[in-house]
């Protein structure tokens, strides 16, 4: 009888702790979201407006699909249309994810199977994601600018590519490791070169490890900051940046706008972590963690 | 003998040019990655090295007329305090999100290692602030916390007592509402790790405690915690060279300020380039700072190799 009640107070408790935190977590993604239905007057209202009264779609009107003009308003400073970002966005996440994953996954094999890479260099490859960008950033900038790569797509997606490699190679690794060898050998045996192994038997078992590492890596490229800020000037803006550019300059607070496009950039992140969450933690230990 | 003998001689020749093989593989996959590697790395890190002993600014024309100066700049760096402040700024910074988040995650995570009813849409609620782009992050902790915003109304309402820190204005605590927001923005990411290694922490050693009538409390720090050590120390490793290398919710937030109170080795560096345009300062710095990550990466990638051995003998343990 007490063993029982004791464990209901500690159930009681865990659900108070957890659902404690649960609000913690949400309740700056609600606020994200109820400030971008809100109308201008209770953006920055006294007592702050918890739920929009009445709810408006101006603020989504007005950024994504530019109902307002530039000029009039002044506080957005963007030289492009939101819309453009984002698909300047999911042109050059998508494509330095792709290459990443498919390069990553070909050494990947390499190294478990034939360890073209010892493990000291295998950690040294992680270095590449492990020193800050900021160090590097400013000749980068200069190199870029003295090659032609200042604010092209290909300028990013190449830098965003090596920065991801060492992701793509542990993650997809971690996944090739658990396959057996026999399928591959059984396959060679019947006279497939190495390279038709390696993309008909062994990437196509691990087909929902490659998406996995895929959009974790998508992830982290789409929210990238420093170096679209530095790379990019006016023509292939990113969608952070493209957010930054909200930042009232003149006007102050525009927080309706920035909520509406905070909403638009991170709903699709949201849907790609919450498609891979029983990963996420593979992929940001490295594939050192599994589950 | 002799029959071994006739066998071996036909195998070892397959066994080189199997190696052979392997070895025209591993050149054809590597050599691009190390010369495009090498395409972006070497110049950069030249460029890097010739900034920090050549004067040069933005109204030169070429780099080539940069003046040699040694290793002035340096000097200046290493005496200039707002480099030691930004130095000490950046390690506080790193160290208490990473305790927070660490703190957090790990309770957390040890709350909810076993089923319960709930557990999915708390898993999934969970994760969501690692899932929110940092400078969204930045923003919308700005909506959220000026001085008459709804966290310090909110505060106030539920204690019934005048809560009104100015979070974003106030130079003494800045750093730490930044760091409210980076453990907010990352205790997902501790909280992932620490329950993906209590899920694989072998079951016998805890029953074995259970029979034996251990305490929950001793059972924890006695067995779980020491099997736990590996995922703990990489949950601590990773979180802290990420903190180091955090810019975009500091920048984007209060770029620095109010004053320098907000400012981290990241935002140091990016203000003397961008913003006072002293590009061979910022290059010195940065040349500083990368030698100062270097030997901290050094030390993580030791910690992590240890680790990683005891985690692929649990999951070797546990996969087969």
């Amino acid at each position: 009888m007490t063993k029982s009640r004791r464990r209901r107070v500690s159930t009681a408790i865990r659900y108070a702790v957890l659902t404690l935190w649960a609000i913690i977590a949400f309740f700056p993604i609600y606020w994200m979201v109820a400030t971008s239905f809100k109308p201008d007057t209770q953006w920055f209202a006294w007592p702050p407006v918890y739920f929009p009264e009445p709810p408006t779609l101006d603020n989504y009107r007005n950024v994504w699909f530019g109902a307002e003009q530039y000029a009039a308003t002044q506080y957005a400073i963007s030289s492009q249309k939101p819309l453009i970002s984002l698909g300047n966005s999911a042109i050059i996440a998508t494509t330095s994810t792709l290459l990443a994953v498919l390069f990553g996954s070909v050494i990947a094999y390499g190294v478990s199977r034939h360890r073209i890479l010892s493990e000291t260099r295998m950690f040294q490859l992680l270095m590449l994601r492990m020193i800050p960008p900021i160090v590097v950033v400013a000749p980068l900038s200069l190199y870029y600018a003295a090659v032609g790569l200042t604010d092209t797509f290909a300028g990013l997606i190449l830098i965003y590519f090596l920065t991801s490699l060492p992701y793509a190679v542990w993650m997809t690794k971690s996944f090739i490791d658990e396959v057996p060898r026999e399928i591959e050998q059984a396959a060679q045996i019947l006279g497939a070169s190495r390279w038709r192994t390696i993309f008909e038997i062994v990437l196509p078992l691990i087909r929902s490890g490659l998406v996995a590492t895929f959009l974790f890596i998508l992830i982290l490229t789409w929210s990238e900051y420093l170096l679209a800020l530095i790379i990019t000037k006016t023509q292939v803006t990113t969608v952070p940046i493209e957010l930054s550019k909200y930042q009232g300059s003149t006007e102050g607070r525009v927080y309706g706008r920035q909520a509406a496009l905070s909403v638009g950039i991170t709903i699709p992140l949201m849907i790609v972590g919450l498609i891979i969450r029983k990963h996420l933690a593979r992929g940001f230990s490295f594939g050192m963690v599994r589950r | 003998m002799a029959l071994m003998a006739a066998n071996a001689a036909p195998a070892s020749t397959r066994e080189l040019s199997r190696r052979r093989a392997v070895r025209r593989f591993k050149w054809s996959i590597l050599a691009p990655l190390i010369a495009l590697i090498a395409l972006v790395l070497l110049p950069v890190l030249f460029l890097q090295l010739y900034f920090s002993f050549h004067q040069w600014t933005v109204y030169l024309g070429s780099w080539s007329e940069a003046e040699f100066v040694g290793l002035d700049l340096f000097t200046e760096v290493l005496t200039d305090p707002r480099f030691g402040w930004a130095v000490v700024r950046s390690l506080a910074f790193a160290t208490g999100s990473t305790i927070g988040c660490f703190v957090f995650g790990f309770a957390l995570a040890y709350l909810m290692h076993k089923p319960f009813r709930g557990q999915a849409v708390y898993y999934a609620i969970f994760i969501l602030p690692m899932l929110t782009v940092p400078v969204v992050v930045a923003y919308t902790g700005e909506m959220l916390l000026y001085q008459s915003g709804p966290i310090n109304d909110l505060v106030t309402r539920l204690s019934g007592i005048e809560f009104k820190p100015a979070w974003l204005t106030n130079p003494n605590i800045a750093l730490p509402t930044v760091m409210l927001l980076e453990i907010w923005n990352w205790t997902p990411f501790s909280f992932i790790i620490m329950l993906a290694g209590l899920a694989a922490v072998p079951r016998e050693p805890l029953e074995a405690a259970e029979i034996l009538g251990a305490s929950r409390w001793r059972i924890f720090w006695e067995v779980q915690l020491p099997l736990l050590r590996p995922v703990i120390f990489l949950a601590l490793v990773l979180r802290f060279l990420e903190a180091m290398a955090e810019f975009p919710k500091t920048w984007a937030l209060l770029q620095g300020g109010p004053g320098t109170a907000t400012e981290t080795l990241p935002i140091y560096i990016f203000l003397t380039t961008w913003q006072y345009f002293e590009v061979s300062k910022g290059a010195a710095m940065s040349y500083i700072v990368m030698l100062l990550m270097i030997v901290i990466v050094l030390v993580a990638i030791r910690l992590l190799r240890r680790e990683k051995r005891a985690l692929d003998a649990m999951y070797g343990g546990g996969a087969t």
